[in-house]
């Protein structure tokens, strides 16, 4: 080894040592001055640049201008502070290394992101220390026992349960006397598989009739394929539950063979910003948490977007409601199990709410279903591109699948 | 005697660089810890890569599979058995119905790495070149994909979540060194000096009656072993794996690594991994805000800018890599005759 190579070695050594050695001392974080009330510390892992990062951020946007309203109130009995720390587009050993970083730091509760796959690595710390782990949006029945076992009872979403959604959507089609439907599946997530599962079950307890069942998965490029056979399959509506490139793909190619049969989309279908001018979107529905277009029904509602914006918050979808009311939830479980903050006591009374009010809507959990039903959508239809209310519904079943 | 003199000091500055690591995450914040942890995870996957594209000087992209089927193993085999009836449930029964322990799920997935890559190396060894870098990116593909969609063995496009955290600082450590001393036997045995030489000159060897296609097979083959190996270390530490995790990203941060540090030595594979992952994990956490005698906030996203750039900026200075190429020596303490120069790097 040559004099310049040694000391190349060394200097990378020294670099890296120097590195991790700041790394080690650098990090810690502070704590602020105790208050009379008390002080609940919220520790929320969020993407915020990556996939994830237009649900978590609004969601967490939100749930910071709630907490500042309860922590405003007089005669309240607690007061939260939300510490964050950003998984940098979910990776593995950050989002962990995130989660022990909150916990380090005195988090009462951990938040985590808006899926479940990617929320793993912060759910798993969380729970293995006792504490409650809470997503704002996950909207699969995995945040609970069903992924984590049985320390999963402390895992909960305030996202709207695939199952439920489904359900909501098919009585919703039932409603409008739409008795025949196409569905598509996109295969990629569970929550798109569900959801339609879902509408295809209640749709079937109503009296409606499965005309034709096509799928497609993202990043297949067979979404054509599925559009092509539906176009040939007549119902009153054309069912499916996705987002992404597909979402376009799918409406716009209907559109384009001059099919204008209704198209009935989930939450993964909201918002505008994937439209275009040429076909213009028409015909075209989905069920969501909130209205973001200035007509949502609920003038509290209304006024936290209106708080959102003005914050310089991006509010591309209802789902920052989640943020919210999952705020509301935790605030709740905490005046019911006494103040305490044992992930044990809150979880169990969390499995309890039935119809408990929150921004916007009442929601429900159960001892096996940790993820909100009950949830009351608003409808919305798009056409020529802009979007508003047309109705609101709430599912009366939740079906149980496979 | 002067011979093995030099073979213990070239294997002491990796071994001691990774124990002063280890210890080291003993005394951090278990937030910190896991950057330590992680890197010594990547100094044996690195490590792992190194055995064979170091030695044979042939350019994989699919030793990452091996990572990835090693800790699938490993996951999956570990799982608690009321659990996994529970959430893997689709699993063929042989792996829903039995579970074993840390040591064994490490051994499990050195032996399924090094089994996989022993099949798949039978007709990729005989390429070489470009051919062989792109069939080895076929295999990461396939790999890739057979892991995401077939739920018989494994969880399908979802997250393994439950693995035991069995990767501590001893395991990490140790997994890390049995990675060096192993590539460490090889490169001096007559195996790895065959290799080498037909990497240097395929057509030289070949003549002095090296068979190269074998001696590709045996480096390919154990270098899955240590992948698995080292894909099960990284599964117990995480608590969790998805198929995403183990594809292009860490295909090409870790050959990063390998590259950065000095792609035709086993001290560069230990000091690229180490490097890189120090460098990450502090620019990761200056993207949060990190007191360095004042606070650095780095905006988000520039991480991997700056990784990106400090790489290349390496790389012009240094084409062979930071050790350029050479492995560990003591100043001073040199073999007398004349010295060996460090390889180029393969084309």
């Amino acid at each position: 080894m040559t004099r310049t190579t040694r000391w190349g070695a060394l200097g990378a050594l020294l670099a890296g040592a120097a590195a991790l050695a700041v790394l080690a001392v650098g990090t810690s974080g502070g704590f602020a001055a105790p208050t009379a009330k008390k002080k609940v510390i919220i520790g929320w892992a969020f993407d915020s640049s990556g996939n994830m990062a237009p649900f978590d951020n609004p969601a967490l946007a939100a749930a910071r201008i709630r907490i500042k309203q309860i922590n405003a109130e007089k005669n309240g009995t607690v007061t939260f502070e939300i510490k964050t720390c950003d998984t940098q587009q979910n990776d593995g050993a950050k989002a962990k290394a995130c989660a022990l970083s909150l916990l380090d730091a005195g988090a009462n509760i951990i938040f985590t992101t808006c899926d479940v796959d990617y929320a793993t690595p912060v759910v798993t710390e969380a729970i293995n220390r006792g504490k409650l782990a809470i997503a704002p949006c996950i909207g699969t029945d995995q945040m609970g026992p069903k992924r984590f076992g049985a320390k999963g009872k402390l895992a909960f979403s305030f996202g709207n349960v695939a199952q439920d959604e489904g359900s909501a959507m098919a009585q919703y089609a039932w409603s409008r006397g739409w008795k025949t439907a196409n569905t598509a599946t996109n295969t990629l997530l569970v929550y798109f598989k569900n959801v339609v599962q879902a509408f295809e079950k209640r749709f079937k307890q109503l009296g409606g009739k499965i005309v034709s069942r096509e799928s497609y998965a993202t990043g297949q490029s067979n979404v054509g394929t599925a559009v092509t056979h539906l176009n040939s399959s007549k119902a009153a509506v054309n069912v499916t539950s996705t987002a992404f490139g597909e979402l376009p793909a799918f409406v716009n190619g209907l559109r384009s063979l001059h099919n204008n049969t209704p198209i009935l989309n989930s939450w993964a279908g909201d918002g505008t910003y994937w439209t275009t001018n040429n076909p213009k979107v028409t015909n075209y529905y989905f069920v969501t948490y909130a209205s973001v277009f200035g007509d949502d029904p609920d003038k509290a509602v209304r006024k936290m977007i209106a708080d959102l914006k003005k914050a310089g918050a991006q509010v591309g979808t209802g789902g920052f409601l989640g943020g919210v009311d999952a705020i509301d939830g935790v605030y709740i479980a905490i005046k019911r199990a006494h103040g305490s903050l044992n992930g044990t006591a809150l979880a169990n009374q969390l499995v309890k709410f039935k119809h408990v009010p929150v921004l916007g809507s009442r929601i429900s959990f159960s001892p096996t279903q940790h993820t909100v039903f009950g949830r009351q959508y608003r409808v919305l239809k798009i056409q020529d591109n802009k979007a508003k209310v047309v109705g609101k519904v709430t599912a009366k079943v939740v079906p149980k699948l496979p | 005697m002067r011979r093995y003199v030099e073979g213990a000091v070239q294997l002491l500055g990796p071994v001691a660089l990774v124990v002063v690591v280890g210890i080291l995450s003993t005394t951090v914040s278990s937030a910190n810890r896991i950057y330590f942890l992680n890197a010594l995870v990547s100094v044996a996957m690195v490590v792992a890569i190194y055995v064979f594209v170091g030695n044979s000087g042939v350019l994989s992209f699919g030793q990452i599979s091996f990572v990835a089927v090693g800790a699938f193993a490993a996951g999956v085999m570990t799982v608690p058995l009321d659990s996994k009836k529970g959430v893997l449930t689709e699993l063929f029964p042989l792996l829903r119905d039995h579970s074993i322990g840390n040591i064994p799920s490490l051994l499990l997935a050195a032996g399924i790495g090094g089994l996989f890559a022993l099949v798949v190396g039978l007709p990729l060894m005989r390429l070489s070149g470009l051919a062989a870098g792109i069939a080895t990116f076929a295999l990461l593909e396939i790999t890739h994909n057979i892991l995401q969609q077939w739920t018989k063995i494994g969880p399908g496009a979802t997250t393994l979540s439950l693995v035991p955290q069995t990767t501590g600082a001893w395991q990490a450590t140790l997994g890390a060194l049995v990675a060096i001393a192993g590539a460490f036997a090889y490169q001096r045995s007559r195996l790895g000096r065959q290799l080498r030489a037909s990497r240097e000159d395929p057509a030289a060897a070949q003549g002095i009656g090296v068979d190269v296609h074998r001696q590709r097979l045996w480096a390919f083959t154990f270098s899955g072993a240590l992948a698995g190996f080292a894909g099960a270390l990284s599964v117990h530490l995480l608590g969790s794996i998805t198929t995403d995790q183990v594809y292009l990203e860490l295909t090409f941060l870790t050959l990063a690594m390998l590259v950065f540090g000095g792609l035709t030595s086993l001290w560069g594979a230990v000091v690229g991994a180490l490097a890189i992952s120090g460098l990450d994990s502090f620019l990761g956490q200056a993207e949060q805000g990190v007191h360095i005698g004042f606070k650095l906030d780095l905006p988000t996203g520039s991480r991997l800018v700056f990784l990106a750039a400090i790489m290349a900026l390496v790389l012009i200075l240094r084409p062979s890599g930071l050790t350029g190429g050479g492995e560990f020596r003591i100043p001073g303490l040199r073999r007398a005759g004349p010295r060996e120069e460090a390889p180029a790097p393969p084309a």
